[in-house]
């Protein structure tokens, strides 16, 4: 280790109190820490795996939230280490009433959002992050549908909902104290700020924790060790004992990690550490419908968390973003000892969960198009369950064409996942629809070649015939939302 | 009635509700983990916990031979604890490893070595039937001559219906904690709808009596019929730990290990010939019901019964014979989960009632209008006849076709489907109404029972302990309001205790949607008698001067002490009460807002508080403690003939779907429900009831599909298992009680709200047929998919060809 000089314990300050952590509690999941460690048994766990939401926690961090007004956001405790709360400030569900209930709290108890209660403290946290979004925009109510966005990482079990968006709806926001008002004071502003400057070292038997403030300071620790953005994934295989997360390099103190880059008019660069929700903020009228495709997928705990990096690195086959990014000629940046490349993401995914990247490389950003006006771009996500649900099959559709009527392809891209090791690109069927005008014999052509080049297995989210219908049906419909009408 | 939130709302709200493992650690505790077989069947070889035993911090590793009694069941007794000559399904414990930190416990499992010697496993109803591995023998409930009419029957469908499980998914996991006490008692609390059955678990695996071991449930989160049976094992795993290490000892599932440990609904095959003539009309019905029941017995043949006894439904079926046999597999052990068989067989018979429907080119809702039980002509008798009194069915079919609009909305899904057929942008429609009747008891008689203790304490508040549990329902909010408004009281003034063995003994489970009808009446038998000699006490007082009432005087012994009469016991918790109010009256004495006077001379008047002093230095008893049966049940399960139920719950449920044929994905756009929950004693809480069971109902019919591998179950997360999310509720979604002020039968003239609106969720399936209906496959045969319809089963309905092509063999899926 070279002498940079560094604390060997966190910093994050729990319900307006500060707690510094070193040593293996600091590799405790967050939840552990406040039921077990804290006392504080209102936080509950369930699933262990980010999906159910009971184990919610407001969280502010600076860097995440630096352009937004809105900052205490709800995440998973569950499936991030107390580590990853450095520099953050948290606030529990016991720390809301004083002791009178928020309106949130008085909402959810009158309108009966409440049955067994064992989700509850997570609903309220979600809803008191949505009150807060209000707050901060100055608005005096919430409609339904953003009540149901805002809890769609939340599962209930009791109630069938109604009862908790009649809550949301309810909740009287001109009678709400802000989270932020009530538990991020100035003092806590600058103790935190002060430690975001100094990089982390904890060094214990089970866990050790690294947390640069510089990518090249990351390539002078020698052990090998994961990097853990949300941990969103490496959480929840730990939490499963499937593999220890004993090892883990955080980026969360590289402050540059967080932009998100127009690189002239039509490239977008965006970097390691920016989150789902950041970027859908950024991307909401520059791309549409990737923006819509974000709102499908995962929940908010997670989107506050998890990184458009993250969900490349890991690699999934089934993974949300990969069929976008495939189509969007997209780059992965790559910093390692031996300084900084560039590799295209069609040979970045090397084989099941393999990635193409040597020794110690970290990936810093990634860099895609931004479509034009003059493409068309589809993407779809077809899971057992609508929202919250892990793809069976997700597919993504670029085409620009030869003609204003639509009946020539001039180039098109396609990207599928869940039909193979990996997401792939149909280079052939691509190949199929392009050159001459489309036609009912063009397309069955290009069909046939889908159905070479998609491998898929049969699995608990569907069997291969289906993905192989499915992945089918959504060209057919991608023609037929986008293609002038092919006579048949 | 009254709208108040649930008694525990406030604390739910604010993080500060107690659940089992909210319960802080002590010094010396333990973790208990649990170690299960990866195999559905196997005879166990060999077990060495010798490298388990030696990890850091483990303090103990047990297997079954540790056990008193290794042997457990609700019914019959055929389980063991832990497994320890063979397993039979993967899933089922056989070590236990306690430590002093959870990763300890939980790292050591891994060291535990098993041999096994793997064995052929069933592991579908059709190899059971085929290898006759049955548990317990076939059941019969049968009326008229079912051949004869068959054969007459101008139209006849033979067909069948394959229903699969679901998971509970309670958010609570199954968990427990034990304290060893003094001389060797054990105190248990455990997350179960059945503390009584944790009591004797417990006590017979560690060799204890029941004075020693207490089990006690201040509550669950979520039960819905899994924690009734299966919370007991889990129990005795942490009792036995605590009892081997004499330290506390706690065990939390994860909600994989829970998943995959214990058992589902049960999944049904159903085989059915149904007899009918030109309008419709059902005239005979042969129904043959095969379940799941997994590898040991649980509550598998009582649900068959209920199954059997739900297979009419609304419907009257003048010539009807339904048979039912448990198969025994290699799968979890099937148990309770809300609504019980119930949902099986009704799912059955409304798939019959669409195919009729279908097969005439008539509206499914004529057919069940036609077929509805109904006061006149006879056809009000079930085929266990028993008679469907208060029958509210034909009001709510009708009540519910105009609110929602039923035949405006039918005609236009009709002209929309037939444009969609053409047009593949448009998703095809559909809309179905189902009703439900479901029977409120248990059909084990000796199990509708239940006592309660009431304590008024000299501060004129209460505590009142019952046998029910609370998991969300609002059982205890119920009973607290029957209570409080029964002496003029409010709620806050009732606290609910913890349910307790060592209070309420001989308890049945908190389940069969009877929590509060059986609970709530005995509390309600047991307040009236203090009330009674409150009363009475009153009379006597209000002809006294106040200086000489013994709050001045007791102490001096000057005045002569008020003696009062113990009122005969009753077993009707409607007797003495006034219909409309529900409350009882006695000696011409009144309570009402904290207040205590004379009905014909209010200015006769005292405070509770005061009466309550008073009755204390009278020595006249503050407590009571009452017990409760339901009356007139004569159902016989030999000859499957009498009365099973009490009163029926009703109600009738509208829904319309529409369905992306590219995806097969299903989404519910409209849902409107009519439920005859008789006279509430809080709405609010039971249209909790209803809009939660629907939904849950809703999940089990569409997007719940447990996937086993070999048996063992690969969906145990929510990762995996998808039970509805919050934008799955319907946009529309409309839910009304009936005005029913007739049923005498119960306690205040409520009626029982957990299971039923559950059984609703089959107009979603049954909605999901109907958009189908118009694709041309579906011209003369009904579609036919698996329960649940996943956008699987749903996109392989329309698509036949196109899977048929892509399907490859691949052995068993």
């Amino acid at each position: 280790m070279k002498a940079v000089k560094s604390r060997n314990y966190i910093l994050f300050y729990l319900n307006g109190e500060r707690h510094q952590v070193s040593g293996e509690q600091a590799g405790l999941m967050l939840s552990d820490y406040l039921r077990y460690h804290k006392a504080l048994t209102g936080t509950k766990i369930v699933c262990a795996e980010g999906d159910c939401g009971a184990c919610s926690v407001l969280r502010f961090f600076p860097y995440h939230s630096a352009k937004k007004k809105n900052i205490f956001l709800p995440i998973n405790s569950c499936i991030a280490t107390v580590a990853q709360m450095d520099g953050s400030s948290l606030v529990t569900v016991e720390a809301l009433a004083q002791p009178e209930l928020t309106s949130v709290q008085k909402a959810m108890m009158n309108c009966h959002g409440s049955q067994c209660g064992f989700c509850t403290p997570g609903f309220v946290m979600a809803l008191t992050g949505l009150a807060e979004k209000k707050l901060c925009a100055k608005s005096t109510s919430i409609t339904e549908q953003e009540a149901k966005n805002a809890t769609t990482g939340n599962l209930c079990r009791c109630t069938g909902y109604k009862p908790i968006i009649e809550a949301a709806v309810n909740i009287d926001l001109k009678n709400l104290t802000s989270v932020k008002d009530r538990f991020y004071s100035q003092m806590q502003q600058k103790d935190l700020a002060a430690h975001l400057k100094i990089p982390v070292l904890i060094k214990t038997e089970k866990f050790n924790f690294f947390a640069p403030t510089q990518v090249k300071q990351a390539f002078t620790y020698n052990k090998p060790i994961k990097i853990v953005g949300a941990s969103t994934d490496l959480g929840v295989v730990h939490n499963k004992r499937k593999v220890r997360l004993t090892d883990a390099l955080s980026l969360h103190l590289v402050s540059d990690l967080y932009e998100i880059k127009k690189q002239g008019k039509n490239r977008l660069t965006v970097g390691a550490r920016v989150t789902l929700s950041d970027l859908r903020l950024y991307v909401k009228d520059l791309i549409p419908e990737f923006a819509k495709f974000l709102d499908l997928f995962a929940s908010p705990q997670i989107k506050n968390v998890a990184t458009l990096v993250g969900n490349v690195a890991n690699a999934s086959p089934i993974a949300d973003t990969p069929p976008f990014l495939l189509t969007m000629n997209t780059e992965v940046e790559v910093h390692g000892p031996r300084g900084k490349r560039n590799i295209k993401l069609e040979s970045f995914f090397l084989d099941y969960r393999k990635i193409n990247l040597k020794a110690k490389e970290i990936i810093t950003a990634l860099h895609f198009d931004i479509p034009q006006k003059s493409e068309a771009l589809a993407l779809y996500k077809i899971s057992q369950r609508k929202d919250l649900d892990i793809s069976a099959v997700n597919f993504a559709a670029r085409v620009t064409w030869v003609n204003k009527n639509k009946t020539q392809i001039k180039d098109i891209k396609l990207a599928v996942g869940g039909v193979a090791a990996t997401t792939l690109r149909l280079y052939k069927t691509e190949q199929a629809l392009t050159k001459t005008e489309l036609s009912p014999e063009k397309i069955n052509r290009a069909l046939e070649e889908l159905h070479q080049e998609i491998k898929p297995l049969s699995d608990l989210r569907a069997t291969d015939s289906f993905r192989h219908v499915v992945t089918e049906n959504l060209l057919r419909r991608f023609l037929r939302e986008h293609a002038e009408k092919v006579e048949s | 009635m009254s709208q108040l939130p649930h008694d525990s709302a406030h604390t739910h709200v604010s993080g500060l509700s107690e659940f089992v493992d909210d319960r802080i650690k002590m010094q010396n505790e333990v973790y208990v983990e649990v170690l299960y077989s990866p195999h559905a069947k196997a005879m166990i070889k060999k077990i060495d916990t010798s490298k388990a035993i030696k990890y850091p911090g483990v303090c103990g590793v047990f297997l079954g031979k540790d056990f008193h009694e290794n042997i457990w069941g609700t019914i019959f007794r055929d389980q063991p604890l832990l497994a320890d000559k063979e397993v039979n399904f993967a899933g089922e414990a056989i070590a236990l490893v306690a430590a002093t930190s959870q990763d300890a416990a939980a790292e050591a499992k891994k060291l535990i070595e098993i041999t096994y010697e793997i064995k052929p496993a069933v592991l579908s109803v059709q190899d059971a039937i085929a290898l006759e591995s049955f548990i317990a023998g076939s059941r019969k409930i049968e009326r008229g001559q079912v051949e004869k009419a068959l054969v007459s029957a101008p139209h006849k469908i033979e067909n069948s219906i394959v229903i699969r499980g679901a998971d509970h998914f309670y958010l609570e996991s199954n968990v427990a904690v034990a304290y060893p006490k003094e001389d060797g008692q054990i105190e248990i609390h455990s997350s179960s709808q059945h503390p009584t059955e944790v009591q004797h678990v417990v006590a017979h695996g560690l060799g204890l009596s029941s004075k020693d071991v207490t089990c006690v449930v201040k509550r669950m989160g979520g039960g819905f019929g899994g924690k009734e049976s299966q919370a007991a094992p889990i129990a005795a795993y942490a009792a036995l730990a605590a009892q081997k290490l004499r330290r506390p000892a706690r065990i939390v599932l994860t909600k994989d290990d829970d998943m995959i440990m214990t058992g589902k609904r049960n999944p049904f095959e159903i085989f059915y010939s149904v007899g009918f003539d030109n309008d419709g009309t059902i005239l005979a019905l042969d129904a043959k019901l095969y379940s799941d029941g997994g590898a040991y017995a649980d509550l598998s043949t009582s649900i068959m019964e209920r199954a059997m006894l739900h297979s009419d439904n609304a419907y009257f079926i003048p010539h009807m014979r339904v048979t039912g046999q448990v198969c025994r597999t290699n799968y979890h052990p099937h148990t309770a989960f809300r609504g019980f068989g119930g949902p099986k067989g009704v799912a059955m018979i409304e798939k019959i009632i669409e195919e009729i429907a279908h097969y005439l080119g008539k509206d499914a809702l004529e057919i069940r209008k036609r077929n509805c039980y109904s006061d006149t002509g006879g056809r009000n008798i079930t085929h266990y006849d028993q008679v469907v009194e208060n029958n509210c069915l034909p009001r709510l079919l009708s009540d519910l076709e105009k609110e929602c609009d039923y035949q405006t909305r039918r005609q236009e899904i009709t002209v929309h489907n037939h444009k969609a057929v053409k047009d593949l942008s448009l998703p095809l429609k559909g809309l179905s109404l189902t009703p439900v009747k479901f029977g409120i008891s248990f059909t084990t008689r000796f199990l509708n029972q239940a006592n309660a203790l009431v304590i008024v304490h000299r501060d004129g508040t209460l505590q009142v302990s019952t046998g029910a549990t609370e998991m969300g329902q609002g059982v205890n909010a119920r009973i607290s309001e029957l209570v409080a408004s029964e002496l003029g009281l409010s709620r806050s003034d009732v606290r609910m205790m913890p349910t307790s063995t060592d209070k309420n003994a001989n308890t049945s489970p908190t389940a069969a949607s009877s929590g509060t009808d059986l609970n709530g009446a005995a509390a309600l038998l047991a307040i009236r008698r203090i009330k009674s000699r409150l009363s009475e006490l009153a009379v006597q007082l209000f002809d006294l001067p106040e200086s000489r009432w013994a709050r001045h005087t007791a102490g001096l012994g000057t005045e002569a002490e008020i003696s009062v009469n113990v009122s005969a016991p009753t077993n009707d918790p409607n007797a003495n009460a006034d219909w409309n109010t529900g409350i009882a009256e006695f000696f011409g004495v009144t309570f009402s807002n904290g207040q205590v006077y004379l009905t014909e001379k209010p200015e006769k008047r005292m405070s509770f508080h005061s009466l309550v002093v008073e009755a204390y230095h009278h020595r006249i008893s503050l407590s009571e403690y009452a017990h409760y049966k339901f009356p007139g049940l004569s159902f016989n399960k030999l000859t499957g003939k009498g009365n099973a139920f009490l009163y029926y719950t009703q109600g009738v449920a509208a829904s319309e779907v529409s369905i992306d044929r590219d995806t097969g994905e299903a989404k519910v756009s409209r849902v409107d429900i009519v439920m005859d929950l008789g006279r509430p004693i809080n709405e609010a809480l039971d249209l909790g009831q209803v809009t939660g069971a629907f939904i849950q109902g809703m999940g089990w019919v569409t997007t719940e599909k447990l996937f086993y591998k070999n048996g063992f179950l690969l969906s145990h997360a929510p990762s995996t298992y998808k039970i509805p999310s919050i934008q799955d509720t319907p946009r529309t979604f409309n839910v009304r009680l009936l005005n029913n002020n007739e049923n005498k039968a119960n306690v205040r003239g409520t009626k029982a709200a957990g299971e039923p609106p559950l059984l609703l969720c089959l107009s979603v399936w049954t909605a999901i047929h109907d958009a189908l209906k118009g694709l041309t496959q579906f011209k003369y045969k009904y579609p036919h998919m698996e329960l649940p319809a996943t956008n699987e089963e749903i996109l392989k309905a329309i698509h036949p060809e196109a899977f048929k092509k892509w399907s490859k063999p691949l052995g068993k899926k």
